[in-house]
This record gives C-alpha cells, structure tokens and sequence, in this order.
C-alpha cells in the first residue's frame, strides 16, 4: 500500500503535499481538477482518503481508516458574491465566518449558524448536516444550497443546480451531499442562496424549574404572529431556559417583546430577562471528553424530552425545530437513550429520531451504537437503497470509507 | 405488452383475488381505450400515449402490489394525480401502466401543535390549506393549479407558486414520506421528526419526476397564516425601471412573498380577459408583503418610495380584500388570456438571476423580432422565473417551427445568462433535450448513477428528465390550454 501512496503522490502535478503529526500523507489541491486528479488517483490504486476541512467535526461518525488524507484548506475563498441577487458561490475549505465576514460587506448571509463557525468550514458544516437555532425562521441547508461541484472517486467532476433560486432541472444531488460525511463525493464548491442580515433583534430569556411549563410557553410562541427567528430550550440539573430570538423593525420588537413577555406569564409567573450570545450554547456541551449525542423530535416533545435527560444526568440545547443535542458526563447512559427512543417508537406518531453518537470517551464503539433500532423490512430496504447509492458513487470505498451510519 | 395473465394479475392487486365490481366498488382496473385515453396526456396536451392499463389503487400495500407486477415483468409505470403537470410528466409510456392516486386521497392526520398534517398523495393542494385553516394555518407551496393539483404530483414535481420566495419550495415543506421502490420494496424516508439518520433520501425524491418510485404517504409541514397581507401594483415607463425597483427592494433587505412583473402585451391580454383595471404601461409590477402589521405598514411606506424614485407613475394599493383579489386574478390570467391577442402560443419556463433580466429581455425581443414574432413576458420578478410565451398562428405553414425554436433559443439563452431550463413545471418529456445544453455529460451521467441506485431496471417514469437522441421527425410542443384551464377550474401561472 504504501507503493501505491507512493506512486499516488508522484504523478501529482501541483497537489501540494505534506505528512501531518501522525505521519499520514496530507494533499492539498487548490482546484476542482487538481482534486479529481488526487480521487482518480487514489480510486486506481485502492487507495482510501479521508476528506478534511478543519476537523472540527471529525468525531461525528466513525473513525476512517485511510492512508491519505485530503485537505479542502485550499479550496477557500468566495468565488462570487452576487449581491443583487441575493447569491454567492464559496470553496469549500472557505471557513464559515471568513465566509459571512465576505457576504456581510453587503448586509447579507448564509442563514444558518452552525457550531465553531471560526474554524469550521463550509464543506464540513454541509457534510455534517450541521445547523442552529436560526433553523426555525431560515430553515436547514437543504434550503439554502442552490448548486454545488462535486468531484466522485473516480474523478468524475458534476455539477447539480445552479445560480438561481429557483430551478427544477434534475436531480438534486446537493442534497445528496448534505449530510454524506463525505462518503459520496468531494464538495469542492457551493452556490447558497443569501438572506439580508435583520438589522434589529432582541433576545429574550426565561428561566424555569418547571419544563413543562417552559414547554407551554414554546409551543404558544410557534404558534404566534411574533417574529421570532431562533428559539432553543436549555435543560440542566440547575433547571430549564427558553431562550428566543425576535427580528423585525425596533417598533416593532418593542410591542412584541411585551407581548412574549404576557405570554410567559400567562401560566405561573417566571423570571424573564434580555440577554446576549446565548444561541451558541451548544457548543459548550462538547468541552472534554464526555459523551454527546443529537436526537430530533417533533417540537412537542422536546419539554419531555429534556426532563427525561435531565433525569439520566445529562444537559442538553434543543432548537425548536426539534433537534436536541445533550451532554452526558457517563458514556454508558447511551443504552438508557436507545431504550428511551424504543420506547417512543412504539407510539403512534414516532417524535424520536434515534441518538446520533457525536462525541464519546474512545471506550465506545460509535459504529455499533449509531445505527437506528433495527425496523423490520422496511428500514431493510432503505439501508440496502442507501448501500446501493454508496456503490453507484464510489464502489470500491475510496472516499470516507466507514465514516458513515452503517459503517458506509 | 400487457397480457391477459397479467391484467389479472393487476386486477387481483386492486380488486382483491376473486373480486367482482359492483357499482358501490367500481374496478380499480382501467382497460377500456376509450377510458384510457382521458389518461394518454396531462397538462401538456401535445403529447399522448395511449397506456396499456390504469390501477386505481386504495391503499399503499394495493401499490405496493402494482409495482411488485411491473417489476416482475419488466413494465413501465408512471404515477398520476390530477394530470395538471405541464412537462408531460406524467404522460405514460406505450403500454405502460398509469397508477392513479384518484382512490387515495385521504388527509390521515393533523397535528396543528407540531405543525405537521399527513397525507396521502391524492390530496389536493388546497384542501390541506382548508384543513387547517380554521387554525390559522395554511401549506405554503401555491401552484397555479393548486385547486386541483394534488399533493404527490407536487412532491414528483418539487412545485413552486408565487410566494416561494418568502416560503420556500415544496421540498422545503415536506418531512418525510413512505415510497413504494421501483424493486416494490417499501421505505420510509424522513419521518415527523428532522434530519433523520442517513442520506437525505427525502430531499432527493422531491422533485424527482416520478422516475426514482412511487410515494404513497407524506408527512407534510404547514405555516402560520401571516397577520397582514398587503399587495402593491406599480407602473412603469421601462422593464428596466421596474428590475430596478425589485433589486432595490431587495437591497433594503426586505423579502416579500411575492414580486411579480407583467409587460405591455401580457396586461394588455390580462386586461382584456378579466378586467382587473390594470395601467396600460411597458412594465407592471405587483409586490405582496406580509408579516406583522407595523412591520408590514413600514416596508410598504419603504417599497412605495423605492417604486416612486424609479419612475413609477401610478402606485396603487390594493385597499380590500377584493382589490387584492383583482389584482391576482389579473396576473393569473395571463397565460390564458393570451388566446385574446394570439391563436397558439408556447409558454416556456427559464430562469434567469434577477439582475440578467433587462438584458435577457432585450435579447429575447431582438430574437422575437428576427423571426418576426412577438414574445409576450409574464414572470415571478423576485427569484427571475421567467414565463415567456411565444405567440404565433399555426394556421401560416411553418410558424409552429419557428415558433418552438425561438421559445428553445430563449431557454439557452438562460442558461447562457447562468439560470434555468425550468423554475417549476419541471423538465418531464418537454424538457428533456434542453437538460443537454445546461448540464455537462459528466452531470447527467452522475445523475443517472441515483436512478441506476433507485431503479435498475428503468420502470419508473422511464424516458423523462434526461435527454435522448430525438427521432427522426419528433415535433415538441406547443402550448395548448388544459380542458380544465378552458373550463375555468384551474389558472396557468
């Protein structure tokens, strides 16, 4: 094998290259078809790659077993800001706020506001599907991304989409990309449809010992007029936040923080208060080794389901769209999890998406624990159809190989 | 192609084995030509192929059956709501079977907390609106047809309307749905929750013109109904003026639902059908904002300074409900009215990036004016969907020809300005050699490595989407109004 990274590396023109710490092979292409040149490469020699922007998330899915690694580092830069039409065409090793640093020249942005944005990069977010609270107004990429380039194992360089809004040409392929971790192809750019920054916010914050109550007071906000573009409840051994973001002209904030504010008191009266930086509270559930997970809900039942973590011990930030992300100090809570998600698949209405292991002390076997409870024939064929679109994209595993749900 | 072993084989999956049909259970087997052929076509009426059978089944497992005997045999099908499409989406393959979700057409649960309603694909559009709205909910995506077309050829067609600028596409409202695989596998893709674990596999159906399967239930989201809703009709001397203004609205970072531009021809028509008291101008714009009502009075203070300082002569707004109503129902009518100033037109669907458009249109007049035909422009101004209609008289020998190449020369030329074949009719069998000219080999033969992953066998609407080599002779078509469209239920748009 090592012949062949060898020979890899030599027939390389421009691909700058360099060894990291643990001595692996890095490549860095600085265009799209010094990129297909790197996966073709790699793909005729058997050799496996493993895809990297900053790293940030590296955790999230299982460990590749790759001899080089291909770095996005040089991929970066916005390629076109077409501000007038509310479009910008990005690298994919660009890093998120570089990116929006560019976009906010003309008052506008990506909408999403996902987890590290100094470091992580455009690629990797859409990789990993990540996204924040600003979901609930702007929603997730699958919105935001009009058009990308790929490039697949085999040095295939595809284009999907466009520059345009609005286009129904074709698959979607970008949307096939978001969320791969890689194990499809190389996103080597991206085209994202912009929305003008709000000019005026303000955050509001209420604390409770009661999550039901906190839960009420969710619901009847994602059922009102108010303009709220971000909202997420905090659960902890201490208690229960809803923390929610309004945007709209300054008079208007003024009526209707005064109108959250009758909302919330309602019910039993609570402490409320105007804070800041509080929409990026997730992050801090990631500091140290211990375990985190992501599980998705129907907003309904996310007052229930942070109790029921709060009870196993751990903190958990859910966005109201439904998408928790929780902290457990103790790695083997995960069983407990799973039970949890069993037991709510058994209802009616499923409202729990089985945890997604993002982080986890190295005892944990993330491979054996990610995959959804098994479901019968249905989630056979559906496990089979994702296994026959890896094969159809990359047949013989070069790209990310086991990173994925399934060991894909 | 369909034997008698196999219409039996069919009719036992939606009848029952041993079933006889009574006039409380009419047959879900359709084989009779002259019933057949309400199905040879759907919107785009220049195309017809007779199908060898109709299933209407009741149930997902009823499909499930249906598909499981194409696939045993090796026989195309292709999926069918009400047959509003106008790519010829769902025109059948010769011989083919046509599954017709007129049975299943039940909205299986609401559940206005969490904002989901689940439905079955044959539901109308607009009956999800009028199941919620008591709560003041409604589904945004808002075809032009959305009073007949159904939910499941939305889904196959990824379907748009006026206000998804502001709301998004369909693919932004749909969370999940159960699909019936080419193979006759059932899955489950996405659910009531997001981002479930794996491929995005719902983002990829959506849109996917029927040829990836068959969807049987879907998990819908709705949308609180806006506070206010406002609408501002403008006149202009110059369509560049009028681009102006919406480049300018958009630069104050305002984002409303709807933005819509006419010029001279297609309100001249429009005024003549419908009477909606248009001004005769070069360029009209109709804006629609919504939101919290200060909001809503501040960005219309803002949008109608913006719309005085590019020159406009006349700003009027709409003071009731029925002035609101007027106004739409002026630039719903465009397409159809256009049979008041032409005998035949085509109607294309491009798109373009918003600022392109001065230019386009130029060059679409300098092109109409080449071949001595006029280009009538209707478009959705805010995200640069373009609907120019190409009018001609198939009665002068050899008009039709010049008039499909001018309106297949306006398409390339979007794309050459880097937008669009198709904003949201979709590329079906109209389209499917202009997919050539905006996407690369390497493109589309990636795209077929999805189909090839979802359908080995090539069943599911086969010989759409993706270009061919033309036969010899092959007319494409022109626009021809749907019956349903001349008999007033629907409105092109």
């Amino acid at each position: 094998m090592a012949m062949g990274v060898e020979s890899l590396i030599a027939g390389l023109d421009g691909v700058e290259c360099a060894r990291n710490a643990q001595g692996r092979v890095v490549l860095s292409p600085g265009t799209v078809e010094e990129v297909a040149a790197v996966t073709r490469a790699a793909n005729e020699r058997g050799v496996a790659i493993e895809i990297a922007g900053a790293g940030t998330k590296r955790g999230w899915g299982n460990p590749v077993d790759a001899q080089i690694v291909l770095s996005a580092a040089r991929l970066n830069g916005v390629r076109e800001h077409s501000w007038q039409d509310l479009t910008a065409t990005v690298g994919a090793g660009t890093t998120w706020a570089a990116m929006q640093q560019e976009l906010a020249k003309h008052g506008q942005f990506v909408a999403l506001d996902p987890l590290w944005p100094e470091t992580a990069t455009v690629g990797g977010v859409i990789a990993t599907n990540d996204s924040g609270a600003l979901r609930l107004r702007y929603g997730s990429l699958r919105d935001l991304i009009i058009g990308m380039t790929i490039v697949l194992a085999d040095g295939t360089i595809a284009k999907s989409g466009g520059k345009v809004v609005k286009n129904v040409a074709g698959y979607d392929l970008h949307k096939l990309m978001t969320g791969a971790f890689g194990t499809l192809g190389v996103i080597v750019e991206v085209t994202f449809r912009l929305h003008p920054v709000a000019a005026h916010t303000r955050v509001w914050s209420v604390a409770s010992q009661d999550a039901d109550a906190l839960g009420e007071v969710m619901m009847k906000v994602l059922d009102s007029h108010l303009s709220m573009q971000a909202m997420q409840m905090c659960a902890s051994a201490e208690g229960y936040a809803l923390d929610v973001e309004l945007a709209s002209l300054p008079e208007v904030l003024t009526t209707q923080m005064e109108q959250l504010r009758r909302l919330a008191h309602e019910g039993a009266p609570m402490e409320a208060a105007e804070v800041q930086g509080i929409f990026n509270a997730r992050e801090a559930l990631f500091r140290g080794d211990a375990l985190v997970v992501k599980m998705t809900m129907v907003p309904g039942a996310i007052a229930r389901l942070s109790r029921e973590v709060v009870k196993l011990g751990g903190t958990a930030v859910t966005q109201a769209v439904g998408i928790m992300f929780a902290r457990f100090e103790d790695a083997t809570t995960l069983s407990a999890l799973r039970e949890l998600v069993e037991a709510e698949e058994s209802a009616a209405l499923v409202v729990l998406q089985a945890p997604t292991v993002l982080q986890a002390p190295d005892a944990i076997s993330r491979a054996a624990e990610e995959v959804a409870p098994a479901g019968g024939p249905r989630a056979a064929a559906r496990s089979a159809l994702i296994e026959e679109i890896k094969r159809q994209f990359d047949a013989k595993r070069t790209l990310n190989p086991g990173r994925f749900v399934g060991e894909i | 192609m369909l034997d008698g072993a196999i219409l039996e084989e069919l009719r036992a999956a939606v009848d029952g084995a041993g079933a006889t049909k009574t006039a409380a259970r009419p047959s879900g087997l359709i084989i009779a030509e002259s019933q057949l052929q309400t199905y040879e076509c759907d919107g785009l009426t220049n195309f017809r192929v007779l199908p060898g059978a109709v299933v209407l089944p009741r149930n997902a497992e009823q499909v499930q059956a249906v598909v499981r005997i194409c696939a045993q045999h090796g026989i195309p099908f292709v999926a069918r709501g009400s047959g509003t499409g106008l790519s010829g989406g769902a025109l059948p393959a010769e011989g083919g079977i046509v599954i017709s979700f007129a049975r299943m057409n039940r909205i299986l649960e609401i559940d206005i907390a969490n904002q989901r309603v689940v439905v079955e694909p044959g539901v109308i559009n607009q009956h999800v609106t009028d199941a919620v709205a008591a709560h003041g909910y409604f589904y945004a995506p808002d075809p032009s047809s959305q009073s007949v077309c159904t939910i499941g050829g939305n889904v196959a067609e990824n379907a748009g309307g006026a206000h998804c600028l502001k709301y998004g596409f369909t693919t932004t409202h749909v969370l999940g749905m159960d699909v019936v695989l080419p193979s006759g596998e059932m899955v489950t893709l996405g659910g009531a929750a997001p981002d479930a674990p794996g491929y995005d596999l719902t983002g990829v159906f959506v849109g996917s013109e029927g040829t990836l399967g068959v969807a049987t239930k879907i998990v819908l989201r709705i949308v609180k109904r806006p506070e206010t809703v406002q609408v501002l009709l403008a006149a202009f001397d110059t369509i560049h003026a009028a681009a102006q203004t919406v480049s300018d609205i958009i630069a104050a970072g305002m984002l409303p639902a709807a933005m819509e531009m006419m010029d001279r021809l297609s309100a001249q028509a429009s005024e003549a059908a419908v009477h909606p008291k248009y001004p005769v101008c070069e360029a009209l714009l109709l804006i629609e904002l919504d939101g919290p009502a200060a909001e809503v009075r501040a960005q219309m203070e803002e949008t109608r300074a913006l719309c005085a300082k590019n020159g406009a002569w006349e700003i009027r707004q709409a003071e009731s409900a029925e002035e609101r109503a007027l106004i739409w129902k002026g630039r719903k009518a465009a397409f159809a009215a256009m049979g008041r100033i032409s005998p035949n037109y085509i109607v294309q669907d491009g798109v373009i990036p918003r600022t392109a458009l001065p230019e386009v249109l130029e060059e679409v007049g300098r092109m109409a004016a080449e071949v001595k035909l006029r280009v009538a422009n209707v478009f959705h101004a805010g995200d640069g969907n373009l609907h120019p209609m190409v009018l001609y008289d198939q009665a002068i020998a050899g008009q039709e020809e010049i008039a499909l190449d001018l309106s297949y020369r306006i398409l390339h030329l979007c794309v050459d300005h880097g937008g669009s074949i198709t904003g949201e009719h979709g590329v079906g069998k109209e389209k499917q050699q202009a997919m050539g000219y905006m996407f690369s080999e390497p493109d589309l033969e990636t795209m077929q490595r999805v189909r090839h992953a979802f359908d080995p066998q090539n069943l599911a609407n086969p010989d759409k989407v993706f270009p061919r080599t033309k036969l010899c002779g092959e007319k494409t078509g022109p626009y021809t109004p749907h019956p349903l469209e001349t008999a007033g239920i629907a409105e092109y748009f």
